[in-house]
C-alpha cells in the first residue's frame, strides 16, 4: 500500500542508521532521500518536495535545532508542507526538549524504536495544512 | 474645651475673685472708717488692709496654681528609681486641673513602664551577646528565626556559607534566603507548620538537603537539624543548624552523571543492533531452525532490555535534576495494560515465564502518561522475571480499590524479599545485599517507579514473603476524579514533574 505522505528526507549523519531506515521505509512504499549534513539537508528541505523530514539533532555544519529553526521561519520557508520528525539519541534539558517538541511534529528516541516502529509511527501522520 | 483651657479658666476665676476681694473689701472698709479717721489715716489704713489682703491672696494664688504641678512632681518622684513610696500619689484631691494631671500622670507611668521594658531588653541583649559569641564560635552554619520565619540571627559560619553580609540576611524571610530542596515530601516548611500548630518544643533532622541559593546554581548539599520552641522569651522560635556534605553527596551525583554520559553513548550502537536484529528476524527468521529462531528472539529481547536500561538510567538522572516531566492524558487502562502485556510477554517468554492477567473489564479511564507508566510496568515485570527463581508465572491484575483509585499489581512467585529490607526497597541505589551477588541490577528501577507513580499522584507499595514471592501494587487516578479546571487547562495533557527533589516553599516560583 502506498502511503499518503510518501516523500521523505532523512537528515542523518550516521550512515548505518540511515541505511536501516531507508531499507524499512522503501519496503513500506516510501521514497527516501538522505542528507548527512545540516546545511545540505536544509537546502534540500527548502525545495519543499518532501512530505516528511526526519531530522537528527547532532549533525555536521549546522545542528538539527538550527535546521528546525530555519524551516519554521515563515520568512524563509513560508509554505513548508513537510511534517518534521526529530529522530535523535540525544537527551535534552527539559526546557530545550519542550522548545524543540513545540516546533516539531514528533520527537523519537532512535534507541527506543526499531525501523519498523518508525514506519508505524510515520504511517499515522496526517498531512500538513500549511 | 481641653484640659489645659479648663485649668486656665479655673485659675483665672481664682485670681479674679481675689482681685475683687482686694479691691472691694478695702474700699468698703475705707468708706466705713472715713468718718472716724483723717484722710491720711484712711489712706494708710487702706494700704495696710491691701498689703495684708495681698499677702493672704498671694499664698492662696500660689497654692492653687502650683497644686497640679506639685501633683505631677509627686507622680514623677513616685516612678523614679530611688522612690521608696509604695502607693501612687492621690490625684482626686486636686482642686483644679484634675483630669489633665490624671492624663499626664498616666503618660508618665506609661513612659516609666517602657523604660523598664527597654531596660529588660538591654539585659536580654547582654545575654544574647554571650549567646552570639558562642554561636559565632560554632564552626557550623546556625540560623535563628522568629515567629514570622524571619531570620533574627545568622552566625558567622552561616554568613560565610551563604557568602552574604549580615544585613542582607538578618531581617529577611528564611525562604527568601535559603532555597531548600528535600528528597521527600516532609520538608522543613511542612514540619515547621505542623510544629507551630501542635508542639511547644520539638526537634528534627533531614538528610541530603539541597540548597539552591536563590540566583545561584544548586551547589550545596547538607544535613539539616532544626529545633522549634514556641515559648522562647526573646521570640527566637526556631533554630537551624546545617552540616555540610556537599563533597560526599556530590560524589554520588557525579558518578550518576558519569554513568548517564557513558550510557548515552550506548544509544547509537543500540539503535543499530535493534535495527539489524529486526531485519534479520524479518528476512531470515522464518527460514531458521526453531532453536535459532529462539536465539533470534532472545537477541531481540536483550536489545529491548538494554534499551529500557539506558532509558532507566537517563530518566533517573532527569528525576535527580527535577527534569522529568510527564504529560497525563485520559487513557483507557485496559488498552494500556493489554498493550504493555503483549509487549512484555516477549521478554518473559524467552525465560519460559508466562504472564497471566486478571484485569477488571469495567475500569474507568485513567489520567496517565503512557510512556512513563509503561516504564513502571516494564520495570516491575522485569523485576518479577529477575526474581522469579524457578517459578514460571507472573500475575498482573487491575481493579478499582476502596479509595476509588485504579490499582494494578504485578505478582511473582519467586524468592521474595526479606521484611528487614522492605522499607528501603524504593530508595535510590538500594539493593538487597542477599541478592546482590546472585542477581544483577542498579538499584534504580524501583526508585524511578516510585518517582513516576508519585508524579501521577498515585502510590506504590509492596507485599512480600521470603520463598513465596512478591506483589508490587501501584495506583493511578481515574480521569473523572481530576478537577474540571485541571482538565480544561490541559490541552496537551496535564503536566507533572517527577521530583527527585521537593522544593521547600513556594516563596520563589520557578
Amino acid at each position: 500500500m502506498t502511503p499518503t505522505l510518501k516523500n521523505i528526507l532523512c537528515i542523518e549523519d550516521e550512515h548505518f542508521i540511515s541505511e536501516l531506515y531507508v531499507r524499512a521505509l522503501t519496503k513500506a512504499g516510501y521514497e527516501v532521500d538522505v542528507e548527512m549534513d545540516g546545511q545540505k539537508g536544509l537546502d534540500r528541505a527548502k525545495s519543499n518536495q518532501y512530505d516528511i523530514i526526519l531530522l537528527d539533532l547532532m549533525i555536521p555544519t549546522i545542528t538539527g535545532i538550527e535546521v528546525l529553526r530555519h524551516l519554521r521561519d515563515k520568512s524563509e520557508t513560508p509554505k513548508l508542507k513537510a511534517r518534521i520528525i526529530i529522530t535523535t539519541n540525544l537527551e535534552q534539558r527539559q526546557d530545550i526538549r519542550e522548545d524543540i517538541e513545540s516546533q516539531a511534529d514528533g520527537y523519537l528516541v532512535k534507541a527506543s524504536i526499531t525501523p519498523h516502529e518508525l514506519v508505524d509511527f510515520l504511517s499515522q501522520l496526517e498531512p500538513n495544512t500549511p | 474645651m481641653n484640659f489645659y483651657d479648663k485649668f486656665l479658666r479655673h485659675i483665672s476665676t481664682h485670681i479674679l475673685t481675689v482681685l475683687i476681694i482686694l479691691a472691694v473689701v478695702p474700699a468698703g472698709v475705707a468708706l466705713l472708717v472715713r468718718h472716724y479717721l483723717p484722710v491720711e489715716g484712711v489712706l494708710l489704713f487702706v494700704v495696710a488692709i491691701g498689703l495684708v489682703g495681698a499677702l493672704v491672696a498671694q499664698r492662696s494664688i500660689i497654692e492653687r496654681t502650683t497644686e497640679p504641678v506639685k501633683a505631677l512632681w509627686d507622680v514623677i518622684q513616685f516612678v523614679s528609681p530611688k522612690s521608696t513610696q509604695t502607693a501612687a500619689p492621690k490625684l482626686d484631691i486636686l482642686h483644679s486641673g484634675r483630669e489633665m494631671i490624671a492624663v499626664m500622670a498616666n503618660q508618665v507611668y506609661q513612659l516609666a513602664q517602657s523604660v523598664d521594658h527597654a531596660k529588660d531588653l538591654r539585659g536580654a541583649k547582654d545575654t544574647s551577646l554571650h549567646a552570639s559569641f558562642i554561636a559565632n564560635s560554632l564552626p557550623l552554619p546556625l540560623v535563628v528565626l522568629d515567629k514570622d520565619e524571619s531570620i533574627v540571627f545568622a552566625n558567622k559560619a552561616a554568613l560565610e556559607y551563604l557568602a552574604r553580609p549580615a544585613d542582607e540576611v538578618e531581617g529577611n524571610n528564611v525562604y527568601s534566603i535559603f532555597d531548600f530542596s528535600f528528597s521527600d515530601d516532609d520538608t522543613f516548611d511542612t514540619w515547621l507548620k505542623r510544629s507551630k500548630h501542635k508542639s511547644v518544643s520539638t526537634s528534627r533532622t533531614w538528610e541530603r538537603v539541597r540548597l539552591g541559593l536563590v540566583d545561584q546554581a544548586n551547589n550545596k548539599q547538607f544535613d539539616l537539624a532544626a529545633h522549634y520552641n514556641k515559648s522562647n522569651p526573646f521570640g527566637y522560635e526556631t533554630v537551624l543548624v546545617l552540616f555540610d556534605h556537599t563533597e560526599t553527596y556530590g560524589q554520588d551525583d557525579q558518578s550518576l552523571g558519569f554513568i548517564a554520559l557513558t550510557v548515552h553513548e550506548l544509544r547509537t550502537p543500540l539503535t543499530l543492533l535493534r535495527g539489524y536484529i529486526e531485519v534479520f528476524k524479518e528476512e531470515i527468521g522464518p527460514k531458521l531452525a526453531p532453536d535459532l529462531q529462539e536465539f533470534m528472539q532472545k537477541m531481540e529481547v536483550s536489545g529491548q532490555q538494554l534499551s529500557a536500561f539506558v532509558d532507566n538510567i537517563l530518566n533517573v538522572v532527569k528525576v535527580q535534576d527535577n527534569q522529568l516531566e510527564l504529560h497525563l492524558k485520559q487513557e483507557n487502562w485496559n488498552e494500556v495494560l493489554d498493550h504493555v502485556v503483549s509487549d512484555l510477554s516477549l521478554r518473559t517468554e524467552v525465560r519460559g515465564i508466562t504472564i497471566k492477567t486478571d484485569i477488571a473489564s469495567d475500569l474507568p479511564p485513567v489520567a496517565v502518561d503512557r510512556y512513563s507508566i509503561y516504564e513502571v510496568l516494564s520495570n516491575l515485570v522485569d523485576n518479577a522475571v529477575k526474581y522469579s527463581g524457578t517459578a514460571k508465572q507472573i500475575f498482573i491484575s487491575a481493579s478499582v480499590n476502596k479509595e476509588g483509585m485504579v490499582e494494578t499489581s504485578v505478582k511473582d512467585f519467586g524468592v521474595g524479599i526479606d521484611s528487614s529490607i522492605l522499607p528501603h526497597i524504593f530508595d535510590k541505589f538500594y539493593r538487597d545485599h542477599h541478592n546482590r551477588a546472585k542477581v544483577g541490577g542498579t538499584g534504580l528501577g524501583l526508585y524511578l517507579c516510585q518517582a513516576i507513580v508519585k508524579a501521577h499522584h498515585g502510590s506504590i507499595f509492596v507485599r512480600s514473603k521470603v520463598g513465596q514471592g512478591s506483589t508490587f501494587f501501584f495506583t493511578v487516578v481515574p480521569y473523572h476524579k481530576l478537577s474540571d479546571e485541571l482538565k480544561a487547562n490541559a490541552k496537551n495533557g496535564i503536566t507533572r514533574e517527577a521530583h527527585g527533589w521537593i522544593k521547600n516553599h513556594s516563596y520563589y516560583k520557578r
